[in-house]
């Protein structure tokens, strides 16, 4: 057994009666920015939303800390593992720093609504975030970029070792993919296990320090990015050919498709 | 105790946190203000109402009535007749404020109401039930009219649970429940008689007249069950405004959140609506009014609060009446939550709103 944090075990899981990936066997290495690759309709999405416990698989399981995640309290996995689902909901007129708050949720109760400790994380977070100067405005105000890192504050404040997101880049335009992506860099690199699903493969190869690659509801390749995008796999899982190169920026594979790919295939 | 206002309290967040050793719990200010102030108005209201009337007493009969210093017959008045109709009134009218706000809630719809939902319809039918087929007293409509609203939200929770989780599957699912409901209504009705259909007519306007202490009791046991329940409920039911995936995040059990704030609005309402008949647009109303006082959608206990008042103010108007008759409570409610929700929407058009 591997002594990763979160990992999916014989995992059958879907929706319904449908079942997108059977048997799938994932371990999320600590301390890794991992990343989840793969077409439209790969599963990477379902993945990711079974290792979140959204999903519950219909046969094997899921394990958080060694332990099955659906038999553990849920605010107790919210001490460990946060969420940043594909399209959260603001409430009309909510406040950058309500919602930042609302992260503290599973260190909260009844009676223990406000404490002096949430204050302190929630002026932390946003400081970590650079959002301490929109505290006061409202979120639907905001840009996409900066309501992302308005999101990323809230799941931050849960204050948990491991963080998951589902496409946090989608819809965005590439300078806020990039404030985003780095944001990740840097919340990595402070020590938290990351898990992220990204569309974009040259933006995976840069960031993540793992890759997951998914077809059809099976990993076809798992790694170091530097081993993993090479022409053949991203022509297994992509079906586009390709050269690398190495990225001029930060040496890591840059993915170049084929001139008139489509044609000549 | 320490009182410390968030550093990040500006405009419409600012919010006071109490504190008491390792206690805490967290005040917006304009919620405490808007809440307070239905309560004050509330009070005014129903002073006004014991101290008019068919008889008025005037505010000093009432005080001294009110201390034991009155006549028999002035004691009587407030005692048997005007505080337990007022009182129950408050009650019913908390109860379909907070069952408003929570359906409200749950589909994340401004139209979620128990009336939209086919609870109302369904304390209907069990009224229908009750006055037509058996002949019954008041007693046994109450009951059944308790009991048709409840099963109509279990129907309801049970015909949408573990799909899709958004709240339109819920609303569609209610106007189905609520369109089968209202023709078995019709078709009671027409198996009666006159009387019966009278009668029948006349529960379904909603009234309070001539409630008593026990009915007024009732309602109170119901609502101060509610209350606790969305004391409990009601971070839980914040953060499932977040979206269901970002409250399963979050630690949101939110299953049994959603099934447990089902039945108790279901019970709410059933409580209301079996003693004062399914007063008319209270529920939708109230957490319109609450929501646009405290500036969030989130205050479930304002929502009460303009609840009773709706109800009280209505009520007092009812009496009233038009000339020397006095109407059922319902026509003042319908008439009076109509034109305020079609204000309302002109008013925020023309502000851009909506």
């Amino acid at each position: 057994m591997t002594a990763s944090p979160l990992a999916a075990q014989d995992a059958t899981i879907g929706y319904g009666r449908v079942a997108i990936s059977e048997g799938l066997n994932v371990d999320i290495p600590e301390g890794e920015f991992t990343v989840i690759l793969g077409p439209n309709a790969c599963g990477k999405s379902t993945l990711l939303k079974a290792l979140a416990r959204m999903l519950k698989p219909s046969a094997g399981r899921v394990l958080l800390d060694g332990k099955d995640i659906h038999s553990q309290p849920t605010r107790a996995v919210a001490r460990r593992l946060g969420l940043l689902p594909q399209s959260p909901i603001a409430p009309d007129g909510i406040t950058v720093a309500d919602l930042v708050a609302r992260g503290r949720y599973p260190h909260q109760g009844i009676l223990r609504q406000w404490s002096p400790e949430d204050e302190r994380v929630v002026a932390e977070v946003m400081a970590a975030t650079d959002i301490t100067e929109l505290a006061a405005r409202g979120v639907d105000e905001l840009s996409g970029g900066q309501r992302q890192r308005v999101w990323i504050a809230m799941v931050l404040a849960q204050q948990t070792p491991l963080l998951l997101l589902d496409e946090p880049t989608t819809y965005l335009d590439i300078t806020h993919q990039i404030e985003v992506l780095d944001l990740c860099a840097k919340l990595h690199r402070e020590g938290r296990t990351l898990v992220a699903v990204l569309h974009d493969l040259n933006q995976a190869a840069r960031y993540a320090t793992h890759l997951i690659a998914m077809r059809d509801g099976a990993v076809v390749a798992e790694g170091a990015p530097a081993d993993i995008v090479t022409a053949e796999t991203v022509r297994e899982v992509f079906d586009l050919p390709c050269r690398i190169i190495a990225d001029p920026e930060s040496g890591t594979p840059l993915v170049i498709p084929s001139a008139r790919a489509r044609d000549l295939v | 105790m320490t009182a410390a206002t968030a550093p990040h309290a500006e405009g419409a967040g600012r919010a006071t946190a109490l504190r008491l050793g390792g206690l805490s719990v967290r005040v917006r200010h304009r919620t405490l203000l808007a809440v307070l102030g239905s309560l004050a108005a509330l009070a005014a209201v129903a002073l006004w109402s014991a101290a008019t009337g068919s008889t008025a007493l005037g505010l000093e009969r009432v005080w001294d009535a009110l201390t034991g210093q009155g006549t028999k017959g002035d004691e009587f008045i407030l005692w048997e007749l005007r505080l337990p109709r007022l009182a129950t009134g408050i009650a019913v009218g908390a109860c379909m404020g907070l069952s408003g706000a929570l359906f409200q809630n749950l589909t994340r719809n401004p139209l979620g109401s128990p009336d939209i939902l086919g609870l109302t319809q369904g304390a209907t039918s069990g009224a229908l039930v009750a006055i037509i087929l058996t002949a019954s007293s008041l007693q046994l409509t109450t009951v059944f009219a308790a009991a048709g609203a409840l099963a109509t939200g279990l129907l309801i929770w049970a015909l949408t649970r573990g799909g899709d989780p958004s709240g339109y599957r819920l609303v569609l699912v209610g106007i189905g429940v609520a369109a089968i409901l209202a023709g078995v209504n019709g078709y009671l009705l027409t198996r009666t008689s006159i009387v019966d259909a009278f009668r029948a007519v006349y529960w379904l306007t909603g009234d309070l007249s001539g409630r008593d202490w026990d009915q007024a009791g009732a309602v109170a046991i119901v609502l101060a069950a509610g209350i606790a329940v969305v004391a409990v409920l009601s971070r839980s039911l914040d953060a499932l405004r977040l979206g269901e995936a970002t409250a399963t995040g979050l630690g949101v059990r939110v299953g049994a959140s959603r099934m447990i704030a089902l039945v108790t609005a279901s019970i709410l309402t059933a409580g209301a609506v079996a003693v004062a008949g399914p007063l008319a647009f209270v529920a939708l109303a109230a957490p319109h009014i609450a929501a646009r006082l405290t500036g969030s959608t989130r205050s479930l206990l304002c929502s009460g609060a303009i609840g009773a008042l709706i109800v009280t103010a209505a009520d007092m108007i009812a009496v009233a009446g038009i000339g020397e008759r006095q109407l059922p409570t319902g026509v003042v409610t319908g008439v009076l939550g109509g034109v305020y929700l079609i204000w309302l929407l002109i008013a925020q058009r023309k502000k851009g709103v909506m």
